[in-house]
This record gives C-alpha cells, sequence and structure tokens, in this order.
C-alpha cells in the first residue's frame, strides 16, 4: 500500500471532519481542529491504525503555534502497516493545552509525557501526566521549544599550553 | 494515585495476571535502580504484595542527554555521531534511518553497492546487540556461562565490523548518498569463516540457555503480553513480534537491500520471556543468512564508490586516489555544512531492539529545523508499567531482559 | 624432649581441638579457598576464559583468593547508622562460628581414642547443629534495616524451610537402614557405599545441601539482580567475607557429613594405633572426600541459572521432599532385608 491508496482510506474514514491534508515524504499527515481532534484519532483506530510510532510536535515559534502529530500505523492489519499517517492539530504557543489521546492509544502515554515535559503542553485528562525524563529544573525551562537555546560551552584550559 | 488505578486498567486492556488482593497500605516499595545491579541506567519502583507486584512505575531519564535539541545546533552529518551514542553496538541500524531521512529530503537514492554495504554492516551491528542482550539477560537470571559466551563472541562481530568500517563501535557508516567504506579484499573470506563460527556456536547456545531445564522453567509465561495487547502498547521489535505480530521495519517498508536479500522474520505466538529469546535467536540466524547473501553480492559485482554521483562527480582526483588505493571514500567537506531543500520526512528502521523512527524537518539551513526520534526502547518502556504487575518480584529481571530493555536508547 | 613434643601432640590432637581448631577453621579454611579457586577456574574453563591469573601464573591464580581475603580483612567495614549495631556485627560471626560446629562433633576415625564426644547420638548432634546457622543469616537480615536486606532474609527463611525436612530425612535414612544413631557404626557398616545402596537418598541430599548453602540454581537469597546481595547488602570488609565464607562452610561441614554417612567415611583406610594412622590419615581421607564432592557441587554454576524462589520451594516440597522420604522408605526396607 503506498501513501495514496492510505490518503483515500483515511479520507473516507474522517469523512465530515475538516481535515487540512499535508505530504512529507515517508508519510502524510492530517491537521484537524483541537474539538475534532479526538473523534478523528477514534475514527483512524477504527480503521485499523492500532499503534501511535511517534508524537512529534514542531515548534513555529514564528507562526506562534505548536503542530502536534500523532504518527500511527497499525501492527494487525498488515496492509497499512506500510504507511504512517499523522493525525494532529495545532495549539497556540502560550498556554498550550489538548485533549489526551491516551484513552484513543494506550502506546501515546509515554510520549505524552515526554511531550508534556519538553514542551510544556498540558495533556487534558491524561491518567498519570509526570515527568518522564527530565527533572523538575530542567523541565521548568521547557528544553524543545525554541526560545530555549543551547549555549556552547566553552572549552576552559585549566593548565597554559605547553610547547 | 491508589494501586487499584493499574489493577483497573490492566483489566480493561484485557490483561489475565494474578489477581492481587486489594490491599491499600502495607505494601512494600522498593526501588530496583537505578545504582542497583539488575536495574542499569533505570529505575524501577515497584510495590509489592507479599512477593507479587501490584504497581511497578519506569522511571527512565538518568541517561539523557536532549539529543533532538542537540541535534538543532548541528551541522546535518554531525548529527551522525551524536545519534550514534543511543546504542554503540548497534550504531549502523539506528543512525541508518536518519540517513534515509536525509536522502529523501535530498531526493537522492544511494547506488546499490552502497545499500548492500550498508545492509551487511546492519546485519553485523544486529547479531552484536543481539548477543548482548543475551548476555545482560542471561546475567540477569543467573547465568553467567550465557554472558560469558555471548559477550566473547560478540568479538567476532566487532571484529568484522571493524575490518569493514575501521572502527569497532560508533562506526559513522552510512552518509548521505551512500556508505563510507568499501569491503577489504580479504573480507568475504573472514566473513564467511564467522558465519560457520557462529552457525556452530547457536547450536551450543540453544543447548546450554534456551533448552536448558532451569532458564525454561523460569522463562515460560512470564511476561506474557497477548497479541491485542501488544498492539495495543505499541511495542516493537522482538516483543512484538514474539508476541505474534508480524511487524518489521524491514519488510513492512523495506530500505537498503532489504528487498533484495532473502529472510525470513521469525514470529512466535507465545508472548512470554522465553518467546522473545527465542524471537532474537532465530534473527541472528537470519542475519547469518543476509549476512552472506550481501557478501556474496559485494563479490560478484565490481568495486565503484559507494556514494551518490551527485556528491562523487564533486570530489577532487585525490578523493578518487584514495579510493583506488584504499576502498575508502573521503568525506567531502560541502557535506560537513550541506543545505538540505526545506522539506519534512520520515524515516524507520530495524534495529536489533525494534523498530527507530526519525522525523526530519529542514527549513533550509545547515542544521536540522526540528529532529524527533523514538527508539524502539523508549516505546518498550511501557510494558514495565502494564506488564509486570502481578508477577513475582523475582520476575522482574526476567521481564527487564526479554524485552531487552536498553536505557542510553530510551532515553535518547 | 620426647615429651614435650607428645605433649604438643596430644593437645593438637585432642579430638575437641584438632577437629574444631584443625580441621574445622584451618582445614575448612584450605579446602574453601582450594574449592573457591577451582570454582573460578572451572567456571572460567566453560565459559571459555583464564579465570584467577595474575597472582601467581605458575600455580594457575591459585592465592587470588588468599589476596581477596586479605582485602576483605584490611576494608573499612561500615556500619549503617540505621543498623541494629550488635546484632549486625555479631550475626555473621556467630554464623560463622556455627557453620563449622557439626565438624566438631562427627567422628573422624574409628579409634575410639580420638572421638570428640561419645558417638551413641552423634548424626543426630550434627544434624541439629548444622540447622542453627541459618537462624542468624536471617538476624543478618533484619539487623541491616534494608529493603534488600529484609527480602533476602525472608527468602533465606523460606529456603531454609524447604531444604532442612528434606537434608535430615535423607542423612538419617542411613541410620534407619544401619538401625543406629552412631556416625561411626554407619561408617563401619558400609561395606558398599552407601550412595550404592540408595541413590535416591543421596540424590535428595545432594540438592539439599545446594539449597543450604545457595549454590546454583538455588542461588535465591542473595540472587544479586534482585535482592543486590540478599541479607549481605550492607556488609563490607571482613564481615562480608565471613557471611561468603560461611556458606562455604557450611557447605563442607554437610560434605564431611554426607561422605560419612554416604561415601564410606574413611574407607579404604582402616584406622590403627596412635596419632599418625588412627586419627591422622582417616581425617585427611574424610576431608580429601569432602573436597571432591564439594568439587562437584561447584559444577552447576556454569551450566545452571538460577529458579525463582516459589520455584524452587515447588520442587523442594513436591519433588525432592518425596524422594527423601522415598530414600528413607528405602533405607527401611534394607534395613528390614538386613542389606547393611
Amino acid at each position: 500500500m503506498d501513501l495514496a491508496q492510505a490518503r483515500k482510506i483515511v479520507e473516507e474514514a474522517l469523512s465530515g471532519i475538516e481535515a487540512r491534508v499535508e505530504e512529507g515524504r515517508g508519510f502524510i499527515e492530517f491537521i484537524v481542529s483541537k474539538e475534532n481532534l479526538v473523534e478523528a484519532a477514534s475514527r483512524l483506530k477504527k480503521a485499523g491504525f492500532d499503534h501511535v510510532k511517534s508524537l512529534t510536535v514542531v515548534d513555529y515559534k514564528a507562526e506562534g503555534k505548536f503542530k502536534i502529530v500523532y504518527y500511527v500505523s497499525s501492527y494487525l492489519n498488515e496492509d497499512l502497516a506500510g504507511v504512517i499517517v499523522g493525525i494532529g492539530t495545532e495549539v497556540p504557543r502560550d498556554n498550550p493545552k489538548m485533549p489526551t489521546l491516551v484513552y484513543v492509544w494506550r502506546s501515546a502515554e509515554f510520549q505524552e509525557r515526554e511531550v508534556f515535559e519538553f514542551f510544556g503542553i498540558d495533556f487534558e485528562d491524561h491518567p498519570d501526566l509526570r515527568l518522564l525524563l527530565l527533572t523538575p529544573q530542567v523541565a521548568e525551562k521547557r528544553p524543545l521549544r525554541k526560545d530555549f537555546i543551547v549555549k556552547e560551552e566553552p572549552i576552559i584550559r585549566t593548565t597554559p599550553p605547553t610547547g | 494515585m491508589s494501586v487499584w488505578v493499574y489493577g483497573e486498567q490492566k483489566s480493561e486492556l484485557g490483561l489475565e495476571g494474578t489477581i492481587t488482593r486489594k490491599i491499600e497500605e502495607d505494601l512494600y516499595e522498593v526501588f530496583i535502580g537505578p545504582q542497583h545491579p539488575g536495574s542499569g541506567h533505570m529505575r524501577i519502583i515497584i510495590r509489592i504484595d507479599g512477593d507479587i507486584i501490584v504497581e511497578a512505575d519506569p522511571d527512565m531519564g538518568y541517561v539523557h542527554r536532549t539529543m533532538e535539541k542537540l541535534a538543532e545546533g548541528r551541522e546535518w552529518i554531525k548529527n551522525v555521531p551524536l545519534f550514534e551514542r543511543m546504542a554503540i553496538q548497534d550504531a549502523c541500524n539506528v543512525t541508518v534511518s536518519y540517513i534515509i531521512a536525509l536522502e529523501r529530503i535530498l531526493d537522492i537514492e544511494p547506488p546499490p553497492r552502497a545499500k548492500y554495504l550498508r545492509t551487511l554492516l546492519c546485519e553485523i551491528n544486529r547479531i552484536a546487540a543481539h548477543l548482548y542482550g543475551f548476555g545482560i539477560f542471561g546475567v540477569f537470571i543467573g547465568h553467567s556461562t550465557m554472558y560469558m559466551w555471548s559477550f566473547a563472541d560478540r568479538e567476532v562481530m566487532v571484529e568484522l565490523a571493524e575490518r569493514l568500517t575501521g572502527a569497532r563501535l560508533t562506526h559513522s557508516y552510512p552518509i548521505p548518498g551512500g556508505a563510507r567504506k568499501d569491503i577489504p579484499q580479504d573480507f568475504p573470506q573472514a566473513a564467511r569463516k564467522a558465519v560457520r563460527y557462529f552457525r556452530r556456536r547457536l547450536e551450543e547456545y540453544r543447548k546450554i540457555f534456551l533448552d536448558n531445564p532451569v532458564t525454561r522453567k523460569r522463562l515460560e509465561g512470564v511476561g506474557i503480553i497477548p497479541k491485542k495487547i501488544a498492539a495495543e502498547l505499541g511495542v516493537v521489535g522482538p516483543v512484538a513480534r514474539a508476541s505474534g505480530i508480524k511487524y518489521d521495519a524491514r519488510l513492512a517498508e523495506p530500505y537498503d537491500a532489504y528487498d533484495e536479500v532473502e529472510f525470513e522474520v521469525p514470529v512466535f505466538e507465545e508472548g512470554d520471556a522465553l518467546a522473545r529469546a527465542w524471537v532474537k535467536f532465530e534473527e541472528i540466524k537470519q542475519s547469518l543468512r543476509i549476512i552472506e547473501q550481501a557478501v556474496d553480492w559485494l563479490e560478484r559485482h565490481p568495486r565503484e564508490a559507494p556514494i551518490h554521483d551527485r556528491f562523487w562527480a564533486k570530489s577532487p582526483p585525490l578523493w578518487k586516489k584514495v579510493f583506488e588505493a584504499e576502498g575508502r571514500v573521503k568525506l567531502l567537506p560541502l557535506m560537513a555544512n550541506m543545505k538540505l531543500p526545506p522539506g519534512r520526512a520520515m524515516a524507520r528502521s530495524e534495529t536489533a531492539r525494534g523498530e527507530i523512527i526519525y522525523y526530519v524537518e529542514s527549513d533550509g539551513k545547515s542544521t536540522p529545523y526540528r529532529v524527533r526520534i523514538v527508539s524502539p526502547s523508549a516505546r518498550n518502556a511501557i510494558v514495565f508499567k502494564y506488564i509486570a504487575p502481578g508477577y513475582k518480584v523475582m520476575d522482574l529481571p526476567t521481564i527487564y531482559g526479554s524485552i531487552d530493555y536498553f536505557p542510553p536508547e530510551a532515553d535518547r | 624432649m620426647a615429651g614435650i613434643i607428645d605433649l604438643i601432640l596430644s593437645i593438637i590432637f585432642y579430638p575437641p581441638i584438632y577437629q574444631l581448631v584443625l580441621v574445622g577453621l584451618t582445614g575448612s579454611l584450605v579446602v574453601v579457598i582450594f574449592i573457591i579457586w577451582f570454582e573460578r577456574k572451572a567456571t572460567a574453563r566453560v565459559q571459555r576464559r583464564l579465570g584467577p591469573y595474575h597472582i601467581a601464573p605458575r600455580l594457575a591464580g591459585l592465592p587470588q583468593l588468599v589476596a581477596d581475603l586479605i582485602r576483605y580483612a584490611f576494608q573499612e567495614v561500615i556500619i549503617p547508622r540505621t543498623a541494629d549495631r550488635e546484632l549486625f556485627v555479631l550475626a555473621p560471626i556467630v554464623a560463622t562460628v556455627l557453620s563449622i560446629l557439626p565438624i566438631a562433633v562427627v567422628p573422624l576415625t574409628s579409634n575410639p581414642a580420638y572421638w570428640p564426644i561419645p558417638m551413641d547420638y552423634s548424626i543426630l548432634v550434627a544434624l541439629a547443629l548444622t540447622t542453627v546457622s541459618p537462624i542468624f543469616l536471617i538476624v543478618a537480615g533484619w539487623a541491616s534495616n534494608n529493603k534488600f536486606s529484609i527480602i533476602g532474609g525472608v527468602r533465606e527463611a523460606f529456603v531454609i524451610t524447604a531444604y532442612e525436612m528434606i537434608a535430615i530425612m535423607s542423612i538419617l535414612s542411613a541410620s534407619a537402614a544401619v538401625l543406629t544413631f552412631n556416625l561411626v557404626e554407619i561408617v563401619e557398616a558400609q561395606r558398599i557405599w552407601y550412595i550404592l545402596l540408595n541413590p535416591i537418598a543421596f540424590l535428595a541430599a545432594f540438592l539439599s545441601v545446594l539449597m543450604a548453602t545457595s549454590g546454583f540454581p538455588f542461588e535465591i537469597p542473595e540472587s544479586e539482580n534482585e535482592v543486590v546481595a540478599g541479607p549481605f547488602t550492607e556488609y563490607s570488609g571482613l564481615l562480608y567475607g565471613l557471611n561468603m565464607g560461611a556458606a562455604y562452610m557450611k557447605r563442607f561441614a554437610f560434605s564431611i557429613l554426607m561422605v560419612l554417612v554416604f561415601l564410606g567415611g574413611w574407607s579404604p583406610y582402616t584406622p590403627g594405633e596412635g596419632i599418625l594412622s588412627g586419627y591422622l590419615i582417616p581425617s585427611l581421607i574424610v576431608v580429601a572426600k569432602a573436597a571432591i564432592l564439594m568439587m562437584i557441587f561447584s559444577l552447576t554454576r556454569s551450566i545452571y541459572g538460577r529458579f525463582r524462589l516459589d520455584q524452587a520451594l515447588e520442587g523442594a516440597w513436591r519433588l525432592v521432599f518425596p524422594m527423601a522420604v522415598l530414600g528413607f522408605g528405602l533405607a527401611l526396607l534394607e534395613a528390614y532385608l538386613g542389606v547393611m
């Protein structure tokens, strides 16, 4: 199955929900509004996309928004296993909140926790929204947002160069 | 949060385990890790009722390096050595999908020779990583012989990789549009010898470990993940395949030479720790087959620079001389601060522990705008939370070892 | 001059001193050093590596354990603030002493002049003494006040309840066959070694000793990957060394008991008069046989992993215990038929 066929299947499943389709190389993604996200995700799950491969958030600082995309695929349906389909939404950068999809895809649980600590996106109704990888001090700085800038640490010479 | 939440979540998923009494208090909380001989660089907080785990909370991040952020500050190709640090004995498998994603943005396809070379190294790495996993698994269930054997035999594969790439670990072998070195003249013989050796040794592994009555007793029926739940939890790699899910990134979306070589994907139905060990065992056999085929192909076909013409055409004559003399593709300076056209790409590859996914976004600069990595161990970590409860404390190392959880890879 | 030598000899070979200090303490230390070396070397051979090597390569690293011992002896002993100080220190010492105590009551010769105690109930006394030391491992675990120690201690307790009955039952089957509690009579009665007459009891005893001394596949209370070092998690230095040594000394004591009961004791030698032929030679034969038995014990390390606790207990109660009962029944049958 190629992406064109997958697009047809997903568009059929999402009929009635307004979605913006974006194609990347190796995947296809459908951006829906925040309100429709849970409904769209449930329909995708019914269509056979049974697990989340990657929960990807990109910070578009210039446009003042986060793009949150759940890239899903299928294990049980071997036809769908060859494609990666994204279902996602956009939320504003200040005070980002969105509904959780843990109850649709349990496999998103840890990745939502990860996004929570790296971007500070609050997943409402997430059963266990705690820090996963970071310490509280680091997580406060929201390290993966674009306004967190990694400074190159200067090389400090403790002894004068010889020779 | 009460203990019962996990129990309910478990029954909601239809998981069957040992039913524990509902006890709100008097639970013993044991911190397995991070300075614990049976944990590696992670912590699992378990609450036990008697000898039974009622709640397990994997606490990761002890070797976290924020690779996704670091990658945004580096030139495209300099990220390869960085990402390799996730799983150094599995370096090629881990980085090849990043390279494929870059190639998709660049819209180039490596020449077939480069594809076979990458495939060859990927399989060598896969065997080395599986042996590492076996060793750790062995020591987790107290089987020191398995540990010593597999770590000693891993050396064979590491040396093979060294002959091919010049580095024992962290080879930085694949580059956009190709690979960095052709095989040396004496490589095919060495590879075939190693394959023969491994065929013989695997039989001994089976006798002392997989068919050992004590080991079998220890592994059978432990950490069962039924097929439906495996799909729901989104586990990957050998863990999924041991639960009857026929999914392998090499099959689902063949990359490199995997659509040309012959191999099978071992799938087991039981879903327990023993099945996971068997999957890895059978995968080593399949990797040996692929190595043989790749070596045959490379021997049959004439030597040519294993890199895309777009780069090779631009390289100065000295580069070509070096290739003829040493079989080495010198890295082009233009590649170091190459600018990628704006675009987004995703690629997946099958590492030893499962599928790794890269999402790469370029905004036309010489550094990535965003790289998202989802590594197999990160996806498998959820197993601790949902599968470990209901089993005994002594089963925790078995579950840990059987899913081959690798903290540096999970933490990224 | 001769009088003084005689006096010294009579002091050294005064049975309680000889058996407790020379065989029990020094002998077991030497044997344990040798056995641990052998265990390491044999395991290394299976695992295709060298094993101890760098200390005295000509002796194939034999003094490695002496070096380890010195290290343990001079290492700082850290007592955690939360531990129960007195018990924490006392438990390993008492456990070590008690684990070699059975050696002090068994006969190492048939010459009555060199019996440490009157022999009439010696097998019972020896078996009773083997059951005392494990309690102090539980005490050690409890006194450490550490979760891993306590879990390890509880596991130890489970394992004790499982193996003790088997050990006592299978070793006592000899006294059922010969109809006496006198170890000397049991040894003397073995024209054919008892292991050949009752292999079932021997197998049960073998497994129970493996369980008693945390040998693989029953290395459960100290299982590193779950409970760090079990009851010994908080121990360091000499106290840790004592704890580790205690298991081997216990195995040595059990081995001596098994040699007397199953492997014909000092046979084929017949003890005569005098210190040399009446005491030293037969006792050395017993120790040598015990060492060989321990070498066999140590081979399991390279073959097996460890059982889960419940599997070990299930195996002990469902399989080995009936085996011990069967062995006992076989012994009674043999007594009825007058085989021995």
